[in-house]
């Protein structure tokens, strides 16, 4: 990398690193470290092909969902997440009950999110966090709509499994779709 | 409110309280950007100076002191003794404690083979029993080592094989092909060698390919998994069991397997089990026929991914990476109560006995994951053995990450006594 490569690529980590960082921690289940690992990793790939990249942001995203999908069957140490104690559920009848009961459920989520597998939770990420429709999810892990759609299925009732408060809610749209998937099946170009 | 409801606002706010990243970063990327290219050149410099130090040692070595076991004879011979080579890094001469055997090992590799494909490759180095040393061999695709450490079930390359040759690991040679009728792509031994269950795919089950704008290998995503065969080794005889991947069956979804997804038999011979790494439980048990039958009792604590599985008696069984007492260390199950006890290890590969076990592990105060050493561990104690020499961590080599197959990686295959 010459002089202006190396300008260049400094200042587009120092511009978007925290964002990658959030997006980063988030496939690794919270896990900070891990997921500061995850982005170096996926940059430094990044800077050995840094002068024949166009679009520096979509590609670093690219790496980071394929790497973390693909080390999914790493034998290494899932950290534990550490996450505060839920609040005591309050009263029903206290104000502000109902942003307690919420509060707590986005935390039994959080630890539930965080004993997914990798590729689970890399599509809720992708779906639910960065809002991408199924074909761009597809697209980019370089799976079919139908593997998508049926993961992100399995995700949610593993979700379902691991934190049994959540069976009061309602279905997801995902989770509301007919038994047989019709979708077409291949994006490739 | 919906479950995506929740997830949607639990990951917000996750993200959210992230503080941001440490000024600096791009330095941090740079500097490990420079150490991993400087860490290659040195690599290949080590890889050199090896190869010239073997080929002085060997003479040397091979004086004769090998030859201690017996050729042939019928009754399994357990060897007590311990043969350790920690500096051996792939080894070149027999590992082995309490007759658990590094029967061989592989050295995986990414071969191109079009634009859009390739195959993950492994290059086994398998023991001769008679001389006690490593030896190269490139016909194979895919090796189960029978318990004994004297026969192989092999596959030839292009999987998947229309036979399975029986190796005789101290001649070299086939000493009968089983011809199957669906391709066989995976292979691995009943735990009193007698039987052989072979998995059937359509497709090669370690293609990798590319798609649209990637720079790297990766498996598909899609299963071409049709079946398994349960061979009787002496006869070579056995039927294939069709097992449907879940899109089959009219459920939703596409298949969700790995693209090599292997059975096995359990411990006790009586059904036919695979991981399932999206279903609820992770594995899924089948009778001999391929018919789908509940978890059994004693086996509900098994884990795919962990090598070595139940001990020899039965009692235990070797669980993941565990991470509490030790910075490195993995569960023990109990196989009835499904209480934990924490082993040293990093990754358990092989039991030695009911107390002992064969897995990676890294040095003390090691920062590299990657970094790892074949060592004996026992329950209850705090002693590690090294076994063989350290892999090279694989940080080493720009392009990949984690898991994928890398020169410098070498990956073992055990046989129990």
């Amino acid at each position: 990398m010459n002089a202006e490569g190396l300008e260049s690529f400094r200042d587009f980590v120092d511009s978007r690193s925290s964002a990658l960082l959030k997006t980063a921690v988030l496939l690794c289940g919270g896990d900070q470290h891990a997921g500061e690992d995850l982005l170096q990793n996926a940059l430094v790939r990044t800077a050995g092909r840094w002068q024949k990249i166009d679009e520096p942001e979509a590609y670093v995203r690219q790496v980071l969902y394929r790497q973390q999908v693909s080390r999914w069957r790493l034998k290494w140490p899932r950290r534990e997440v550490s996450v505060a104690e839920p609040p005591e559920p309050a009263g029903s009848g206290e104000p502000g009950a109902d942003t307690a009961a919420a509060a707590e459920l986005r935390l039994v989520m959080r630890q539930a999110l965080s004993r997914l597998t990798a590729r689970q939770r890399t599509v809720l990420v992708l779906r639910y966090f960065e809002d991408l429709p199924e074909a761009d999810v597809a697209r980019l892990l370089g799976c079919s709509v139908g593997t998508v759609r049926s993961t992100t299925h399995r995700s949610l009732a593993r979700l379902r499994q691991l934190a049994p408060e959540l069976t009061a809610l309602g279905p997801a749209q995902a989770e509301r779709l007919e038994s047989r998937d019709y979708s077409p099946v291949e994006v490739r170009p | 409110m919906n479950v995506d409801d929740i997830v949607r606002d639990a990951l917000r706010e996750q993200a959210a309280e992230q503080p941001p990243a440490a000024a600096g970063f791009a330095d941090r990327v740079l500097a490990v950007r420079r150490r991993r290219r400087t860490r290659r050149i040195a690599a290949a410099a080590v890889v050199t100076v090896a190869v010239v130090a073997i080929g002085v040692g060997v003479p040397l070595l091979d004086s004769g002191k090998h030859d201690v076991r017996p050729s042939g004879g019928g009754g399994i011979v357990v060897e007590k003794k311990t043969k350790a080579h920690p500096d051996q890094s792939p080894p070149r001469e027999e590992i082995s404690v309490g007759g658990t055997t590094l029967a061989g090992y592989f050295i995986p590799d990414t071969v191109k083979k079009t634009a859009e494909t390739a195959v993950y490759q492994r290059t086994y180095h398998l023991l001769n029993p008679r001389t006690g040393k490593y030896a190269k061999t490139v016909d194979w695709s895919w090796v189960a080592v029978a318990p004994g450490a004297k026969t192989a079930a092999v596959l030839e390359q292009d999987l998947p094989a229309s036979r399975i040759g029986l190796l005789d690991l101290t001649t070299g040679k086939v000493e009968r092909w089983i011809p199957v009728d669906h391709g066989a792509g995976g292979l691995a031994f009943s735990r009193d060698g007698r039987k052989l269950v072979a998995t059937t795919y359509t497709k090669n089950p370690d293609l990798r390919v590319k798609t649209e704008g990637d720079i790297e290998w990766s498996p598909e995503w899609t299963s071409s998994r049709t079946g398994f065969y349960v061979l009787d080794v002496a006869s070579g005889k056995g039927d294939w069991n069709e097992v449907r991947l879940a899109s089959d069956d009219g459920r939703l979804g596409g298949s969700v397997l790995n693209s090599r997804q292997d059975f096995a038999l359990t411990d006790d011979g009586l059904h036919v089990w695979s991981g399932n790494p999206m279903g609820d439980i992770g594995k899924e048990f089948w009778d001999l026929k391929g018919n789908k039958v509940p978890t059994p009792a004693k086996d509900k604590h098994l884990q795919w991914y962990v090598d070595a599985g139940k001990s020899p008696d039965g009692s235990l069984v070797a669980g993941e990476f565990a991470g509490k007492r030790w910075k490195t260390s993995s569960w023990i199950v109990d196989a009835a109560t499904g209480e934990t006890t924490e082993v040293h290890g990093q990754q358990l590969l092989a039991w030695v006995g009911n107390k002992q076990l064969i897995a990676w592990d890294i040095g003390k105060n090691d920062k590299s994951e990657f970094h790892q050493r074949l060592v004996l561990v026992t329950i209850g104690s705090d002693k590690e053995t090294p076994l063989s020499g350290f892999r090279q961590s694989d940080e080493g080599i720009e392009g990949e990450a984690g898991n994928a197959g890398n020169a410098g990686r070498w990956e073992p295959v055990f046989a129990q006594p």
